[in-house]
């Protein structure tokens, strides 16, 4: 018999604490996990592409404060601006549904695609699109959601605009930061039911990553002192903004990431305990074969972090597959669109893991090392 | 004949040392379930407790949230003079026309801003809300560009508190008063002059209109004279029932709650078998004894489900505890449906904590369940011989 078999013959002669022991352990590694995927989510800005080079400019006063139209045509003008598109919140209800279940953006339908780079749709329908007033394009998975085809017609129910406008659908698009997002012509919102010579915000496409300080500079000093002041800045920091409107939710999903770690070691290094107070006698009679301390140590300590792993490759590899695999907005009801188990996320769960093995062993092998022979060999229980 | 209590209370007490652990691990489980559940009651609580019975509120149909509503001037005439208002002493209509606007401010801790509703309303508007107090300072004169702020938003926000002031759209607005709106969601606002905040944010129009009904005959009157009306694209509602249909702000946290409970319980579950198995284990022999004496298998059973129970509620009543000095405690986040901050509080209540107390007696019974039943089929002999 070797010493790794040795190891593992005693880890599993009960197996059922064995197989408990690693069923917690699992169970409390998914679950931080899942709570550290949330908190990533929750905190940080969704990287898209070309994001480097868009620029947001929004009311000074607040993001739902509306801006004056005319402002565009002042944007364009500054040296460094590629495109520039309206940005104007719906906020349609879907079929009396209750709640909004995707987001409406009336813009500007040519410059959409030059804005807004990551947008993948095609030509056929982008030219679709252009051409008639009436028609939208939407995210893939909101399209999923209801089944919707290229030609379909829907109304929404504004809770912004009196009233409500039917749309047609003239393309679903992919490869944006959320798939989920409807556009349609800024015109038909001021045709219909809009406020005329209002928008929501800007949304501004840059030259090169260098004209970026100056353009945000320039729009920020070309409506200072006016009716209407902007507060224009880069797409990351507008979203690190909504991040901060968060407030305390992020505090309250760390402190209990840090309860759960802390139970986890609880129950663990009780468990360890448990295991090793049952063979006192044996490891008496290993004691008495020879064996050293440091010896007995290792023997204690592989075998709890033999389980810790077993646990941490169960949970984490669970979430990971529910995650990866599952349909996240379904199972959120929509407050997740992605829910991505990161390579740094896994590590971190099992670093917990690793430490919470090298923890557990610490109690039992002091009671070990302390033990007297004679003492062990007397011990029955 | 059943296992004297006395008997599982013992055996708890004198294996302090194996399930200590235990009773802590699940001690966690219930605090953590009772306190994300005390912020979704928190929450509940915020809007359930927000407006007077004999209020009407009015706004635009079909808007979801009072800082997208409109209504316009010619609306309030036309609904200012209906019998149904009632009148103040000096015999004008108690009717508020409010503008419900967001602003954003810098936060206290430096990270970042957030949105802040700000309320425009009439001294009329804030008789109509008794609920709120006046704690420091005085209320608003009205042309003087003046503010009052829940106390509690000024303690998050940077140059809220009296005698502060700070800018907005161009201007700068100074705070005189900073007002208490126990527990409600004025305790998420500011409050300034209606039409002074109409100027100040380009409004042509109101948001929201707030009356005092004579009678609740009246309300009900108002109520079905503007569903009627179809020149009258609004929509009324009483106070109370408009602010507590909000609750569903709480939802996300209430799932929250709730994944967070099944994950952590199924832990703590294994945790309390393994406990449980092994002190099965090391009473083989006491059980055997119990059995000779003539205790029958399902009162073995039933003393272990107990003892499960029972160490599980020593971890609740331990978890509420824990979690109790929490209670009370404000905290903020953002509100998906007004799209601004919202402060409330942990609330604890009597019933959740009794709830905790469940959960934790139901993680017991299921953890012990297994063990028990091993321990009732134990072969009495065999059980006597074991060391």
């Amino acid at each position: 018999m070797t010493l790794s078999t040795f190891i593992f013959k005693n880890a599993l002669r009960n197996k059922r604490r064995a197989l408990l022991s690693v069923s917690s352990v699992a169970a409390s590694l998914f679950l931080l996990v899942t709570l550290q995927v949330a908190l990533r989510e929750l905190t940080l800005p969704v990287e898209s592409a070309g994001a480097e080079l868009r620029v947001c400019a929004r009311n000074k006063v607040s993001l739902t404060n509306p801006l004056p139209a005319r402002q565009r045509s002042i944007i364009e003008k500054i040296p460094g601006v590629e495109g520039v598109t309206p940005f104007t919140w719906f906020g349609g209800q879907f079929q009396n549904e209750g709640a909004m279940t995707f987001a409406q953006f009336a813009m500007d339908a040519k410059e959409t695609r030059h804005v807004f780079t990551d947008l993948k749709l095609t030509a056929a329908e982008q030219a679709a699109y252009e051409s008639e007033k009436a028609s939208a394009i939407i995210g893939k998975i909101s399209a999923d959601k209801y089944h919707f085809k290229v030609g379909d017609r829907f109304t929404l129910d504004s809770t912004i605009y009196p009233g409500s406008l039917e749309f047609k659908i003239a393309g679903i698009f992919t490869g944006t930061a959320d798939d989920r997002m409807m556009m349609f012509h800024q015109e038909y919102l001021d045709e219909s039911i809009g406020t005329p010579g209002l928008v929501g915000m800007w949304w501004i496409k840059v030259k090169t990553a260098d004209d970026m300080p100056i353009v945000i500079k320039t729009i920020n000093d070309a409506f200072a002192n006016t009716a209407a002041e902007v507060r224009a800045e880069s797409e990351r920091n507008f979203q690190l903004g909504f991040i901060s409107m968060l407030g305390n939710i992020k505090t309250l999903i760390a402190s209990i990431s840090t309860v759960v770690v802390f139970t986890l070691v609880l129950v663990t290094a009780s468990t360890m305990s448990m295991a090793v107070r049952e063979r006192f006698r044996e490891l008496a009679i290993l004691k008495a074969l020879g064996f050293r301390r440091r010896e007995l140590f290792v023997f204690i300590l592989a075998e709890s972090f033999g389980l810790a792993v077993a646990g941490a490759i169960i949970g984490i590899g669970t979430a990971y597959c529910v995650y990866t695999f599952g349909n996240i907005s379904q199972m959120t009801h929509g407050i997740f669109v992605s829910f991505e188990v990161t390579p740094h996320i896994m590590g971190l769960a099992a670093l917990v893991a690793a430490l919470l093995g090298i923890v557990s062993a610490i109690a039992p092998s002091l009671a070990v090392a302390r033990m007297s022979v004679v003492n062990g060999l007397k011990t029955l229980d | 004949m059943a296992l004297p209590l006395k008997y599982n209370f013992r055996n708890v007490v004198v294996r302090w040392r194996a399930t200590l652990a235990t009773i802590l691990g699940i001690a966690m489980v219930v605090a953590v379930y009772v306190l994300v559940q005390a912020l979704a009651v928190g929450l509940e609580k915020s809007a359930s407790n927000t407006g007077d019975p004999r209020n009407v509120m009015i706004v635009r149909k079909g808007s979801t949230a009072e800082s997208s509503s409109q209504v316009s001037l010619a609306q309030l005439q036309t609904v200012r003079y209906w019998p149904q208002i009632a009148h103040d002493e000096k015999g004008a209509p108690l009717i508020s026309a409010d503008v419900i606007t967001l602003i954003s401010q810098p936060r206290i801790d430096g990270r970042g801003e957030a949105n802040v509703s700000v309320r425009g309303l009439t001294p009329i508007g804030i008789q109509l809300r008794p609920q709120v107090k006046l704690v420091a300072g005085r209320w608003i004169t009205p042309g003087k560009r003046e503010v009052a702020i829940s106390q509690k938003i000024a303690r998050r926000f940077t140059n809220f508190h009296v005698g502060d002031s700070f800018r907005t759209a161009g201007n700068t607005l100074t705070v005189v008063g900073e007002f208490d709106g126990g527990n409600s969601a004025f305790d998420s606002e500011i409050w300034m002059d209606a039409d002074e905040a109409r100027s100040l944010f380009d409004r042509q129009n109101y948001s929201s209109l707030l009356v005092r009904v004579t009678s609740p005959q009246a309300a009900q009157e108002i109520i079905t004279r503007i569903e009627g009306d179809k020149r009258l694209p609004l929509r009324a509602e009483a106070e109370v029932k408009y602010y507590g249909d909000q609750t569903a702000t709480a939802m996300p946290i209430r799932i929250l709650g709730n994944f967070l409970a099944t994950a952590m319980s199924i832990g703590a579950i294994f945790a309390a078998m393994n406990t449980m198995y092994a002190s099965v284990g090391a009473r083989t022999r006491e059980i055997g004894t119990l059995r000779v004496l003539g205790f029958r298998r399902r009162s073995v059973l039933g003393g272990f489900i107990i003892e499960g129970a029972l160490l599980a509620a020593i971890g609740g009543v331990l978890g509420c505890l824990l979690a109790l000095p929490l209670h009370g405690y404000s905290t903020g986040t953002m509100s998906f449906n007004s799209f601004s901050e919202t402060v409330f509080e942990f609330r604890i209540t009597p019933w959740l904590a009794a709830k905790g107390m469940i959960f934790s007696v139901v993680v017991g019974i299921i953890g012990s369940l297994l063990p028990a039943l091993r321990a009732s089929r134990l072969p009495v002999i065999a059980a006597l011989k074991s060391v």
